[in-house]
């Protein structure tokens, strides 16, 4: 696999395998998944729900494994300390500690990343400036809306700067002030070379920020889109798109 | 260690800030007046009777409270999707258990700590004296709970249900106290077919006889636990260990 690869999947199968009273029931998340994503590219993964875009999302954090195939990140396998530690994550509808704030959040979470001393508080701070929470830092996330959730989920996945961001429906739920913000943050981390993944039912973001994309249909990937094509066609990014999974 | 540190406080403040906790205290008071009324009603043993039902209260809310962490902290991340934020960064699945479990450990230390400062206030107004007695019964109490905890969260793990995993550890907490007898079936008259099954659970379930410093120091006034303290320290190490790396074991399985 090159080097130079910030995401690989070789082939990766992954198989859910349940049971229930000796009943045992197996669904798909991806198959035969093979793609690469290049350190510095913002690429898009378009598909309808339950498509395989969360499966590959974990797959590529160890937070599942692969049925076959292999999956590198940043050269290294997934759940690697070192390749995590260059990781930012945002998933669909971030999970907090209620009873912590966003600033307690950050602090927590920056320590995990290993960050610590002046340049956590440092951090910290300019994290919650820049996904514009400043003022809000010492409230309980308890109190949060959805909105707010969101930004604090974009915080602590550029908190640590990490090479590769993992985004997971960055935008759904949000107000289009909040997505043009979302927007214009991420265009800075793709301007600032950082290597982004995103998933996202919104096919007019994904054409704004992303320069190719893969769409997923039925666990496979069916289709790749470079930016120029998707330019160069009539119905854009999102005829083609409807062109491929329907 | 710097991460399991941070895990560990932030389980801390967890169980710090919830309602649970400030229960257990509430409750905790409350009990703590009931046993001093009823020790008056015990006359010249007043005394003894509130030593007796203070310490085994304090066991047992600090047993309440540890089971109930232990069976809910890692499902619960599951459940609430907490957990993809913490195991996304380099943080091993090991290094999780073990800070959320030393958090939940510290917190039922704390609150049995405040619970014993309050009942020996409470034994010195009836003049009562002997705090290293019950230094020694409080620590067997504390290191019970310390062990059926580890038990607890491996149970959880392995279960996927806080309720089945609260309930098998109760049972064997309860059996933990008779582990003597337990092993004592075992060599000495079980039928053929209830040896193995009887064996398996004698390993299994935590000898709290041990660590029951409260009995023998309240039957043999003045003397110490029955083994040195690198025994009975040493099995609460070992049980602990051992029953936290499985829970490791099944949680670097687990798929999130």
């Amino acid at each position: 696999m090159a080097e130079a690869s910030a995401l690989e999947f070789g082939s990766v199968t992954k198989t859910y395998v349940s049971s229930h009273l000796g009943r045992v029931t197996r669904s798909r998340g991806v198959e035969e998944l093979s793609l690469g994503v290049a350190e510095g590219e913002s690429f898009g993964l378009l598909g309808l729900n339950g498509s395989g875009k969360t499966t590959a999302f974990k797959l590529a954090l160890g937070l599942l494994h692969p049925t076959r195939g292999e999956v590198r990140v940043l050269g290294r396998p997934p759940a690697d300390a070192a390749a995590l530690a260059q990781i930012g994550f945002l998933p669909e509808l971030p999970y907090f500690y209620p009873y912590l704030t966003p600033r307690e959040s950050l602090r927590f979470y920056g320590r995990l990343s290993g960050l610590g001393g002046a340049e956590l508080s440092d951090r910290v701070e300019r994290s919650l400036e820049l996904v514009g929470l400043r003022r809000d830092g010492d409230r309980r996330m308890r109190d949060f809306s959805k909105g707010m959730i969101q930004r604090a989920g974009l915080a602590q996945a550029v908190l640590h700067d990490p090479r590769l961001i993992i985004l997971d429906e960055p935008v759904s739920g949000l107000d289009p002030l909040a997505v043009k913000d979302f927007r214009d943050l991420l265009g800075g981390l793709c301007a600032a070379g950082k290597t982004l993944v995103l998933s996202s039912h919104s096919i007019s973001e994904v054409e704004k920020l992303c320069v190719r994309v893969g769409v997923l249909k039925a666990g496979r990937l069916v289709r790749l889109i470079p930016q120029s094509e998707w330019r160069a066609a009539a119905g854009g990014l999102e005829g083609l798109f409807v062109e491929t999974v329907r | 260690m710097r991460r399991v540190l941070a895990l560990a406080a932030n389980a801390w403040r967890e169980n710090l800030r919830s309602r649970f906790f400030l229960l257990t205290l509430a409750f905790a008071g409350i009990f703590l007046y009931l046993s001093f009324i009823l020790g008056a009603l015990a006359v010249e043993q007043q005394a003894r009777v509130l030593l007796d039902f203070g310490l085994a209260f304090i066991e047992l809310m600090g047993l309440a409270g540890a089971i109930y962490g232990a069976t809910t902290m890692v499902l619960r991340e599951l459940e609430t999707k907490t957990i993809y934020l913490i195991l996304s960064r380099p943080v091993g699945r090991g290094e999780y258990l073990l800070g959320r479990f030393l958090g939940l450990m510290l917190s039922v230390l704390v609150s049995m700590a405040l619970m014993a400062a309050v009942h020996l206030i409470m034994l010195r107004l009836k003049g009562w004296s002997g705090a290293d007695a019950y230094a020694m019964a409080w620590l067997g109490g504390f290191l019970k709970v310390l062990v059926t905890a580890s038990l607890t969260l491996f149970l959880a793990v392995f279960s996927s249900s806080a309720l089945t995993a609260g309930v098998i550890a109760c049972a064997l907490w309860s059996l933990g106290h008779f582990l003597p007898e337990l092993r004592f079936l075992v060599s000495h008259g079980a039928p053929r077919a209830a040896v193995a099954p009887l064996t398996f659970l004698s390993w299994v379930v935590p000898d709290l006889q041990l660590l029951n410093f409260r009995d023998r120091l309240q039957t043999v006034p003045g003397s110490g636990p029955e083994a040195g303290a690198a025994v009975w320290l040493g099995y609460c190490a070992l049980y602990c260990a051992v029953w936290l790396a499985l829970a490791w074991g099944l949680l670097r399985r687990k798929e999130l």
